[in-house]
């Protein structure tokens, strides 16, 4: 079941002249997580808020093409600290603004907000005030926030950028849990390494055009590692000399070692 | 203080001001602004006496240059009045509480939003102001010294702390959206903060207060 | 007689009201050094480089940069020996353009108009950060955001530079201009303490690991085999990076961290030429 579809999407923000996506052409399944990959002001946050329907709704600017949705999303944007409320003086209040904006009864909210401080092991900063909290816990309470209003279409700008390296795989983890309930995923990131065992399939995005679309596969091609998007290991095998199809990830690397 | 419904506590900082207009000089702005003052107080001499004091100093200073003794006595307490009542009220108003309490009457999440966002504005641009002046500092703008250093420092703040502070306006706008804060959205209150009867009894009261001082006042 | 470190911190404490943030720190980072400051979110990265910058003061201990007592200087005199980047680089730029925020530091410690020029040009270069010279700040993306925050303490050409996350967000290319930028400047003599989670990078880049702990220091050694040990590295809260754990998996020998080491190792193994 589709949850987004992109059909030859252009986006200009306003007052450019250079569109920041074009003719980006995608579609989104339930339980399906796709990885958007390129390098930095490529477009994939831009890709982002027009999934989100936020680009042009409420950044202003000019879209062709055609959007659908079939789904509730919710997005998570690259700096955690510019997400907070602001109206909230406990982690928990801070989780259940956005259910509390959806006008759910109280019980309902009370539910997928327990549920999601424990989906991102943060149970214990429930009563802290957010304002006192380092970046990466921080990050874990805006993820919270967007998983408690219970999206179908998760979108989220670089997850795992404040987080420890424990942190980025539990972060990790949880995506694959969310897929397999069926919600559809899509994440910016600059991890290239978490990619092969997270994402179902990679987009490469290059000055706002889609350069391509496949497995992971895709990143241990010669032309990804060209631009800096092969993974740490089909670079080594790579630069090793080593004869193609380069290993994705250490795992494949051991299968493919005599 | 904070465990007061935020309406009865924008009742009492909208009741002073009022009454130090309406009562008679000096008197009555004598009383008023003691009890703003009385109120700052318990909020302890650094959080809330002092910043009462430096804001209003400068209206003493000007008043004097301009009027007689008589006149700055008046409008001094006057305005003494109205500052000590802000203070006082953006430092006992939780915003979030406002929000819930507005919600609860029926008020769209939006409005009392923007409401509610007003009032923190103050604190939110003061936590800002402060971290760009450390990292200015780190970059070797010293903010102290004579007065023409100080005044260099606060041009050097002055523009970026207005430009950050649209621009996160943006970045915000966007996660307030992503997270429903929407036109028309019903939200459900988490915790409607009390409103006692004593409270509201305590509100109108206050109302009727200042009417039978406008009353007496015109009559 | 011993030459003094560049950087010392002498049994340092430091508590946010009850709750102690940092407990009897003590290192050494002498100049030209590459330091990691590893650990968990909340393990007291971030305070410890609030205090090197002088922005806190420690309630224990002492923080000496070249023999200067930062608890006695304020940060606008630390800045002469201190660049700094912290987390929210949103709040560290000030200019209309990029290339005038680079020049705010050097302008701001009163060197003359050439001198300003001339850091602010070789920082832009560093990072590669020319063509966006001419952009206001809040224009860049954020990653960006924070290579131009970045160059604004490169400019100060300082004798200890202290960098909260300054790789988060990069690409691979990014990565590196950041990397050659630091290599260079610790040459220059420039004492390096990074706060990182991006382990590849640490490990390509920096040569000692400092870890820290719930507010104490869990260990100080070279970073190699640090990062090469999973059950080390587990209990602080940290994953071996790609390189390291190939290495493991495939046994290769010297156990390299860095992907041209790896690459070479692999190479003499399969009895191919290196494509290095």
């Amino acid at each position: 079941m589709t949850r987004l579809a992109l059909e030859e999407v252009t986006f200009w923000y306003p007052a450019t002249r250079a569109p920041a996506l074009r003719e980006v052409s995608l579609e989104v399944a339930a339980g399906e997580i796709v990885a958007l990959v390129g390098k930095v002001g490529a477009g994939a946050s831009t890709l982002l808020l027009v999934a989100a329907d936020l680009a042009p709704r409420v950044t202003g600017g000019r879209l062709a093409g055609a959007v659908r949705r079939r789904a509730r999303s919710g997005i998570v944007l690259p700096t955690p600290w510019t997400q907070l409320s602001g109206m909230a003086f406990t982690v928990w209040d801070e989780v259940a603004f956005g259910p509390a904006n959806l006008g759910w009864p109280g019980h309902e909210i009370a539910r997928h907000v327990d549920h999601a401080l424990e989906r991102l092991e943060i149970v214990s900063l429930a009563a802290r005030d957010p304002i006192t909290l380092s970046g990466g816990e921080l990050q874990r309470v805006i993820v919270a926030g967007l998983l408690a209003m219970d999206p179908d279409l998760v979108l989220l700008d670089e997850p795992t950028a404040e987080l420890d390296p424990a942190g980025a795989r539990s972060m990790w983890r949880l995506l694959r849990l969310l897929a397999g309930e069926g919600k559809a995923i899509v994440v910016a990131t600059s991890e290239l390494d978490a990619v092969p065992d997270v994402a179902d399939r990679v987009v490469w995005l290059e000055a706002g055009a889609v350069r391509a679309i496949g497995t992971p596969q895709l990143l241990a091609e010669d032309a990804a590692c060209d631009d800096g998007l092969g993974t740490t290991v089909a670079r080594i095998w790579r630069a090793a000399g080593l004869a193609p199809p380069y290993p994705l990830t250490v795992a494949d690397a051991v299968q493919r070692w005599p | 203080m904070r465990a007061l419904h935020p309406f009865t506590l924008l009742a009492v900082a909208a009741a002073l001001p009022a009454l130090a207009w309406i009562l008679p000089a000096p008197a009555g702005g004598l009383a008023t602004a003691g009890i703003a003052f009385c109120l700052l107080g318990s909020r302890g001499l650094r959080r809330g006496l002092w910043p009462a004091l430096v804001a209003a100093a400068p209206f003493w200073l000007f008043l004097l240059l301009l009027h007689d003794v008589r006149t700055t006595l008046a409008i001094g307490l006057r305005i003494s009045t109205m500052v000590a009542s802000f203070v006082w009220l953006a430092a006992v108003l939780a915003p979030d509480r406002l929000v819930e309490a507005t919600v609860a009457r029926g008020w769209s999440i939006t409005a009392a939003y923007l409401f509610a966002a007003t009032l923190s504005a103050v604190p939110m641009l003061r936590a800002r102001a402060r971290r760009i002046v450390e990292a200015q500092r780190c970059r070797g703008l010293s903010p102290r010294g004579s007065v023409a250093n100080r005044l260099r420092a606060l041009r050097a703040l002055a523009l970026p702390l207005v430009l950050s502070a649209l621009h996160e306006v943006d970045e915000r706008t966007l996660a307030l959206e992503a997270r429903g804060l929407v036109p028309g959205a019903r939200r459900t209150p988490l915790a409607p903060p009390p409103d006692r009867v004593v409270e509201r009894v305590v509100r109108w009261g206050l109302l009727l207060l200042c009417l039978a001082a406008l009353v007496r006042r015109v009559a | 007689m011993a030459v003094s470190a560049t950087l010392r911190l002498d049994g340092v404490g430091f508590s946010y009201g009850a709750e102690a943030a940092l407990r009897d720190v003590s290192f050494e980072v002498a100049a030209g050094e590459r330091v990691a400051l590893l650990g968990r979110n909340g393990a007291g990265k971030t305070t410890l480089v609030r205090l090197v910058a002088g922005l806190l003061h420690p309630d224990a201990g002492t923080v000496w940069v070249g023999g200067w007592d930062t608890g006695e200087r304020a940060p606008e005199e630390l800045a002469r020996r201190v660049g700094s980047l912290f987390q929210h680089a949103d709040q560290q730029l000030f200019a209309r353009t990029v290339r005038e925020d680079v020049g705010f530091g050097p302008r701001a410690l009163g060197f003359p108009v050439h001198e300003v020029r001339r850091r602010t040009e070789e920082a832009l270069d560093a990072l590669a950060l020319h063509a966006h010279a001419e952009q206001h700040p809040y224009d860049l993306p954020p990653a960006l955001r924070k290579l131009a925050a970045l160059a604004g303490a490169l400019a100060l050409e300082p004798m200890v530079l202290v960098l909260d996350e300054p790789t988060g967000g990069l690409d691979r290319g990014l990565r590196a201009h950041v990397a050659d930028a630091l290599r260079e400047h610790a040459e220059r003599g420039a004492a390096l303490l990074v706060v990182t989670h991006d382990l590849a990078f640490a490990a390509e880049t920096l040569d000692r690991g400092i870890v820290l702990d719930g507010g104490r220091l869990a260990c100080d050694e070279p970073l190699a085999p640090l990062l090469g040990s999973a059950e080390r590295l587990k209990p602080l809260g940290l994953v071996p990076p790609t390189v390291a754990a190939l290495s493991v998996a495939l046994d290769l020998s010297g156990r390299p961290v860095r992907e041209r080491d790896a690459a070479h190792a692999l190479a003499r193994v399969a009895g191919g030429g290196p494509g290095l």
